[in-house]
């Protein structure tokens, strides 16, 4: 009989500027998730899976896998191993667990992630971000930040498809006021369209509120089977219900689409995770997408099929990604407002489309059934998405 | 100079905070394009099995597998395409302005080369701008050669600067 990948609990830590080291922040996300399932202890858990890309540099510490094992109180004996695909690495995680899972090879797996940014001297995040891109060829032309990329990006889908500053700003005011009521999320304040629109310029044409900030933080979700889940918990079942993870080109040089705004490797990504889950963009009643800049959501509701190519600034100064709109984005206030430890950032969105799910999100959407997870990673070099449902695949 | 905080690193080196490629023939099979650029020339591989020309370049042909490539010179000079201008907040490591601009060179695979634009102001570039390979030297890369003591292998890097009209 098949095995069905389920995402059984999640939680975590608050997200900000931390006073506390990367293992601290892994601790307190591994209790909020298992919190948030009061029946599953430590000892039943047989994997983890930690993602994290920082940790080598900003904490020297690389094998980082047994270290957090120790620290939340878990001993693997399916799998122990860490995974770095920067900010998409806590999907990464989830996507390797739910193969591990219905392989037969585990059956209960903790994915971790997380990020200790902040270090004791502020320009060494900034220095060490040369290494987030193609270190060689693009970091080293300062390209390690990334708002001059998605400047550029910006600028090319204004150039091609006529968004405007006001559709971008209209993205930041979305999210930043889903995060207002987040305990957890880093910038928790209700923001206006005047406001956003009146912002500190960091590159033209993106200001403040357009770039997602630096964050620690962690994150921690559990996956298993829907045999076990049932053994743990009454809450309605959310099923992994297909993935796909695309790279086409590392270099910029060698960016895949005619454009900065023409992103074909979400395009296939997208197409293919919607084959796997059976389901097509019309069926995707919530998503999280990667804001990591307001021109990200814009462009990302493009490629995923939620309205035409070139209508993403429309679509998102219309309020079709608010509540009652149609496909709500980013309800707990994504990359933008809840910040982005990268490791942890894919778990995080997997844990709001499992509340989504099962009727129990601070923003609820009525009658989420099914629920998608997108992530970009590096010079956006890569592309991640999950479709989460209620029903397995048939 | 001791490094704050790490009095043990007294004038020691670490690349892992080295910004620069470590360019030196002892650490990069692909040293000969750096040693182009010293040359004015801006190169990358080319397959001699299979034809296909890489940027940046390799040690084998990413298509065919084949090890059999040589170097050739991409374009000196291009059109910016599209370009960003980054005045406050620039990283460690970088002036004021910090440009960045999508280059196209006129042949594959070099339309879209993003790269540093150097050697001018914020607020006169504008797109469709003619722009020309820019090289200059990085800090040497001083490489530990035992008994023999540091070498210091000479580095350059490069970007683009707007053509003088």
């Amino acid at each position: 009989m098949a095995r069905n990948a389920v995402i059984l609990a999640g939680g975590q830590c608050k997200w900000g500027v931390r006073e506390a080291h990367l293992v601290d922040l892994f601790q307190e996300a591994a209790k909020a998730c298992l919190n948030d399932i009061p029946t599953l202890k430590p000892k039943d858990i047989d994997g983890l899976i930690v993602a994290t890309s920082y940790a080598g540099r900003c904490s020297f510490q690389v094998n980082t896998a047994p270290v957090i094992a120790e620290r939340v109180g878990v001993k693997p004996t399916s799998i122990c191993t860490r995974c770095d695909t920067l900010c998409a690495g806590g999907s990464t995680g989830i996507i390797l667990a739910m193969g591990l899972v219905q392989a037969g090879a585990a059956d209960i797996v903790m994915v971790a992630g997380g990020e200790k940014l902040y270090t004791p001297q502020k320009w060494e995040v900034f220095y060490s971000e040369l290494a987030s891109v193609d270190h060689d060829w693009d970091g080293v032309h300062g390209m390690g930040l990334p708002p001059p990329f998605f400047a550029l990006t910006a600028q090319e889908h204004m150039m091609h498809y006529g968004s405007t500053k006001e559709q971008l700003a209209a993205v930041s005011v979305a999210n930043y006021n889903y995060a207002a009521t987040n305990p957890v999320a880093q910038m928790q304040k209700a923001l206006t369209l005047e406001e956003a629109m009146s912002a500190p310029v960091v590159v033209p044409p993106l200001t403040l509120y357009d770039c997602c900030p630096i964050t620690d933080g962690a994150a921690v979700c559990i996956i298993t089977t829907d045999e076990i889940a049932k053994k743990f918990t009454d809450r309605p079942l959310v099923y992994i219900r297909g993935t796909a993870q695309v790279c086409l080109n590392s270099v910029s040089a060698n960016f895949p689409g005619a454009h900065l705004a023409d992103w074909k490797h979400t395009r296939i990504a997208g197409e293919k995770a919607y084959a796997n889950a059976k389901v097509g963009p019309g069926d995707i009643k919530v998503a999280q997408t990667h804001d990591c800049f307001s021109i990200s959501e814009v462009i990302e509701v493009e490629e995923l099929g939620f309205c035409k190519k070139g209508e993403g600034g429309e679509f998102c100064g219309s309020k079709q990604i608010e509540l009652g709109g149609k496909v709500p984005v980013n309800t707990d206030g994504g990359l933008l407002a809840c910040g982005h430890p990268f490791g942890a950032t894919g778990i995080r969105q997997g844990i709001e489309i499992m509340k989504q799910l099962q009727g129990r999100a601070r923003h609820q959407v009525k009658g989420a059934d099914i629920g998608l997870t997108h992530n970009l990673s590096g010079a956006n070099a890569e592309h991640t998405v999950l479709i989460y449902g209620r029903e397995p695949v048939k | 100079m001791a490094v704050l905080g790490i009095p043990i690193l007294e004038n020691l080196y670490p690349s892992t905070m080295d910004m620069w490629p470590l360019e030196a023939k002892e650490f990069n099979r692909n040293w000969q394009f750096y040693e182009n650029l010293k040359q004015g020339r801006f190169t990358t591989t080319k397959c001699k099995d299979c034809g296909l020309v890489s940027y940046p370049p390799r040690v084998i042909c990413p298509e065919c597998y084949s090890e059999n490539l040589e170097y050739v010179d991409l374009p000196n000079k291009g059109k910016i395409i599209v370009f960003s201008e980054e005045v406050k907040g620039v990283p460690l490591g970088f002036e004021s302005p910090l440009i960045h601009a999508v280059i196209d060179l006129g042949v594959d695979p070099a339309r879209r080369v993003l790269s540093r634009i150097v050697n001018c102001p914020a607020g006169v570039l504008k797109r469709g701008d003619e722009v020309q390979l820019a090289v200059f030297p990085v800090p040497a890369l001083p490489i530990d050669k035992g008994k023999l003591g540091t070498v210091m292998s000479e580095r350059v890097f490069f970007a683009f600067e707007p053509v003088k009209k």
